[in-house]
């Protein structure tokens, strides 16, 4: 068993434990704590999937931006554990879990039979060997050929902004007395 | 004797098989949580999930198409936390709670 295999199935190991404890967990705290602990296992995947500034992107990101905005909320909040942390109702509950297995199986067993196929030697591209290329391969895709959409989603996130600063400056929300 | 090679050689299917489990996990959160902000994580496990299989159809093709689609899957999701958490807090300034049965006030 080389290194590789090993960090795979530490991360995948990781980042599954610590997404179910995600759902499981009652205190909505420990809920953004595990979230962190798997932005930050998915973003070591990316590093052995060699997309080094992805993961770099996804630290900033998720484990950095994201999880500030979810614990400043969280922390406005004040929540203690709750009593309603569930769904009511067995019955409904047992068929969203059979959905979610379902939904599940049929992934696994698609990518299983019809990928095994392929065989497993991946067609690397050779010029993105060290993390200084890939980088500039990266950057060179998405300037040259996605341009139109990056300046799109600027545009998007001036808009977001503005909107996010709005809804929360309004008082009541929908049910503002004017 | 069955094989144990999916054990020693990682492949394409085993990034794509924890994409699908990780999607999997996020889904069961949005339909059994109640909480709002528990809501909007699972959705974000989501969208990571999407992430993962992304960048390993990207380094299995060895193209960069898929990174860039990373991007803006990030960019759409730190947006969508940003306007779901304000929807949060204004639900919380009225109802002194976060469960998703509130929302049916918004109407109106």
């Amino acid at each position: 068993m080389t290194a590789d295999v090993f960090i795979f199935w530490f991360l995948s190991i990781l980042t599954v434990v610590s997404a179910l404890s995600v759902v499981l967990m009652t205190n909505p705290i420990y809920s953004a704590l595990s979230l962190a602990m798997t932005m930050v296992s998915v973003a070591a995947i990316f590093v052995t999937l060699q997309a080094y500034f992805l993961a770099g992107v996804q630290l900033i990101v998720y484990a950095g931006a994201v999880m500030v905005l979810f614990v400043m909320v969280l922390m406005l909040f004040d929540l203690k554990n709750e009593l309603q942390a569930f769904s009511r109702g067995k019955f409904t509950g047992a068929i969203k879990i059979a959905a979610v297995g379902i939904l599940a199986g049929l992934i696994v067993g698609a990518v299983g039979s019809f990928m095994l196929a392929a065989g497993t030697s991946a067609p690397t591209n050779p010029d993105v060997s060290t993390s200084a290329d890939a980088t500039r391969a990266l950057s060179e895709h998405l300037f040259f050929n996605h341009v139109f959409g990056f300046e799109a989603l600027g545009v998007l996130l001036l808009v977001i902004a503005v909107g996010t600063v709005a809804l929360s400056r309004s008082k009541g929300g929908t049910h503002a007395k004017h | 004797m069955p094989s144990t090679s999916f054990l020693t050689e990682i492949s394409v299917n085993h990034y794509l098989i924890l994409s699908a489990i990780l999607f999997s996990i996020g889904m069961a959160g949005v339909l059994l949580r109640r909480n709002i902000i528990v809501l909007f994580m699972s959705i974000e496990l989501m969208l990571n999930a999407v992430n993962i299989s992304f960048v390993a159809f990207s380094q299995y093709f060895g193209k960069v198409d898929g990174q860039v689609m990373v991007f803006f899957v990030m960019t759409i999701a730190a947006a969508e936390a940003a306007v779901g958490l304000a929807l949060a807090v204004s639900i919380f300034k009225r109802f002194k709670e976060v469960n998703i049965r509130f929302f049916e006030h918004l109407k109106g």
